[in-house]
């Protein structure tokens, strides 16, 4: 007798302590309605806010009955889906882009986990009459930001975009009488000039923001196709004279720089950084069209006004590019509704997605999007109109490499330069060596 | 004979859900970091492709992972060294003297222990800041208003001892109460006869005290080493997020960087794997060197 309630103990015990973990196991069983398709969509929630989407998912749902969308939005998408992913688990749709600290989509990029969406471009727009192909921007989808293997395949559809340049005071430079710097030889004459006055010339939140500077930067000194051939690591290119010419002018950049940037580019204080700009500390910055929403509470000085020019030219009448920075949506080849998945994005594009995602803020790569925009979006968008490029990609897809980062190498260097602990050559030499090592990677 | 047996079986039984448990939470996982290990994996496909040991062979020749491992020894030195020297300090004066408000400076040590890590990060990058923190703003007065500001934060030779600076006040008050504990428990007879023979503070503290409260020591060291590589790890991506460049890179934040970042997850579990067994090591070495008669009373 006592053994049997011993053992009945025991088991007790077992099965309560055992109950923990099986208690998630139930819960997906009550969505499953017979008729009801499940289409899971994990967005991004960034400066834009999570709204936008939950509106759009609403209008999908009406569009099409029978189809539930289960929205995950969050402000870091990757800590929420990724411990799901690794247990199998996956989102149909995915939006968020490259170039974030995680680099979930980079990942997936290069261990080839993405459906191949080149079909989606062919498909008509849910509700209207016109092909995703015909209502995108041309050029949005030749890049590697949304080709990433270069074979002429489109695995990542563009969404929001947005220009990059440098971000500075425009009322700042109406008190001073300034003129915003058309070449950089105009940039360092007004370095010298702003110095006097006890401002530095620039300032950036953190070296990541030097992505969209670089990209721009080599495109102007060396044209498109140098810039490509830069991005798919080709042999010696971060030896060739423009490559030098781009290492130094950061290092000269580097000179002109505020003094407290580096003690606080980091995650934690990069507002710091910005404030600069705000305070009339720093003249420019780095950074993307967040930055206005981003320090929208800050406290500022007198009369400021947020200005934004593309990069300054290399000689007079050169070409000035700005950095044309891009989310992406991307489906993973696990997913279990891929059909439906193409068809949201395909919908993404339809005027209906549109009109909610630019109220909010958020421009799509869609043809005559500018003409709907207004006050501060309408000056960021219209940096294009004045005859400034826009240069696109990012660095072709690799498979990954022990040890060795691009961003590391060629951005994070930045912050040695500006505090004197490595030379232009030695960054540069680093970095020659970290794209050879890729170059043997490359899918 | 059988009751014997029942009764191991009882045992068995009752110890059965608890090592189900740990094996499931604590066996598994460590040996499929061991795996893992030996893969090139990115962390979410099924490309899995065995290398055997190669993860380890690039590991060794890394620059960057020979920073991080550097940095976290100096870490996993300093703060020990200077959080044990003061925790015992504070504990003594606080045991052994009669000051007022004892208890106040109790709680006042005891303080930061209590707060996350996050908030502590938050408190010393303020601290730190270069312009408005209070540390430059301390030393101006020395200095002149006109000095240029040093970069507690972004001085490439000066971080990672910021980064100290705020793991030892973390983990002083922690340590200070339990050292406080167990002198305590010293009966106040030896000090008596030890004064009487003529004894000085000083020399009562390393005679009596310190070999009295060995064992705790002891177990305090093993601990403290043990956490404070995880510690740096948080510290350090709460306050410089590895930067600037590199300089204040730890063990855990590389293989963070390498595992999800980089999208080498076989190559972070393989730094797991050389964390594990250096941590191992470190705790063996230092539990071995420690190693004294304890002493009754």
């Amino acid at each position: 007798m006592k053994k049997v309630v011993a053992l009945f103990c025991a088991l007790a015990l077992m099965t309560t302590s055992l109950a923990g973990c099986a208690g998630n196991e139930s819960k997906p069983t009550e969505s499953k309605n017979e008729e009801q398709k499940v289409l899971k969509v994990a967005a991004l929630e960034s400066a834009y806010g999570a709204d936008m989407w939950k509106q759009v998912a609403e209008a999908f749902e009406k569009k099409n009955p029978g189809v539930k969308v289960e929205l995950t939005t969050d402000k870091n998408i990757e800590d929420v889906i990724s411990p799901k992913m690794k247990a199998g688990d996956y989102p149909d749709v995915v939006h968020l882009g490259t170039g974030r600290k995680l680099a979930l989509t980079e990942t997936m990029i290069k261990e080839k986990g993405l459906e191949d969406l080149t079909d989606v471009l062919s498909m008509k727009v849910p509700g209207e009459d016109v092909t995703v192909k015909d209502k995108l921007v041309p050029g949005f989808t030749d890049t590697l930001a949304t080709n990433p293997y270069s074979d002429g395949k489109t695995y990542l559809a563009p969404m929001f975009y947005g220009p990059c340049g440098l971000f500075y005071n425009a009322s700042l430079f109406e008190q001073k009488g300034w003129e915003v710097p058309k070449t950089w030889d105009e940039m360092w004459k007004l370095g010298d000039k702003a110095k006097a006055e006890g401002i530095s010339l620039f300032t950036y939140p953190t070296t990541g923001y030097f992505d969209a500077f670089f990209y721009a930067l080599l495109t102007e000194i060396g044209g498109p196709d140098f810039f490509n051939s830069a991005m798919t690591y080709k042999e010696g290119i971060w030896k060739t004279p423009e490559a030098t010419k781009a290492f130094e002018l950061v290092g000269k950049l580097a000179k002109y720089t505020h003094s407290t940037t580096v003690a606080n580019a980091n995650d934690e204080n990069y507002k710091k950084n910005q404030q600069l700009v705000l305070d009339n500390k720093a003249l420019f910055m780095p950074n993307g069209t967040w930055v206005t929403g981003e320090m929208k509470d800050a406290p500022r000085a007198k009369d400021f006004k947020w200005g934004f020019t593309s990069l300054p030219a290399i000689k007079d009448g050169g070409d000035r590019y700005s950095y044309t920075f891009f989310e992406q949506m991307w489906v993973p080849t696990e997913a279990k509704n891929k059909d439906l998945a193409k068809n949201f994005i395909a919908y993404m594009y339809s005027d209906e997605a549109a009109e909610i995602f630019s109220k909010a803020g958020a421009i799509q790569p869609i043809k005559d999007v500018s003409s709907i925009l207004e006050g501060e979006n309408k000056m960021f968008y219209s940096i294009y109109n004045d005859g400034t490029k826009a240069s696109m990609g990012v660095f072709a897809a690799t498979e990954p490499v022990e040890g060795v980062s691009m961003p590391d190498t060629l951005f994070g260097t930045v912050n040695s330069i500006v505090s004197g602990d490595k030379t232009v050559e030695q960054w540069q030499n680093a970095v020659s060596e970290v794209s050879d090592k890729l170059r043997g990677a490359l899918k | 004979m059988t009751r014997n047996k029942g009764k191991g079986r009882f045992i068995a039984l009752c110890l059965s859900p608890a090592v189900i448990l740990f094996i499931i939470f604590m066996i598994l996982p460590t040996i499929n970091v061991f795996r893992m290990s030996l893969y090139k994996w990115g962390g979410y496909s099924n490309n899995k492709k065995f290398v055997g040991l190669d993860n380890f062979l690039i590991l060794f020749k890394d620059q960057k992972f020979l920073q991080s491992f550097q940095n976290t020894i100096l870490l996993i030195v300093i703060a020990t060294v200077f959080t044990m020297t003061f925790a015992l300090l504070f504990a003594a004066i606080l045991s052994r003297e009669k000051i007022v408000g004892q208890n106040f400076f109790r709680i006042i040590f005891y303080i930061p222990n209590i707060l996350s890590v996050v908030v502590i990060a938050a408190i010393f990058s303020a601290i730190y800041d270069p312009s408005r923190g209070l540390l430059n703003s301390l030393l101006s007065i020395f200095k002149g208003s006109n000095a240029e500001p040093t970069l507690w934060l972004g001085d490439q030779k000066i971080v990672i001892f910021s980064i100290a600076g705020a793991m030892i006040w973390q983990a002083i008050g922690y340590y200070m109460v339990m050292y406080m504990a167990s002198m305590a428990s010293i009966p106040e007879s030896l000090y008596e006869s030890a004064s009487l023979e003529g004894a000085g503070r000083i020399r009562q503290f390393f005679d009596i005290t310190l070999p009295l409260i060995w064992t705790n020591i002891r177990t305090t060291l093993t601990f403290f080493i043990i956490s404070s590589i995880n510690l740096s790890f948080l510290f350090v991506k709460a306050m410089t997020s590895g930067g600037p460049d590199g300089s204040t890179e730890v063990f855990l934040s590389y293989m963070y960087k390498q595992a999800y970042t980089n999208s080498s997850y076989g190559y972070g579990m393989a730094i797991g794997v050389v964390i594990f067994v250096f941590s191992f090591a470190l705790s063996a070495i230092v539990n071995h060197i420690t190693k004294r008669e304890p002493l009754e009373f």
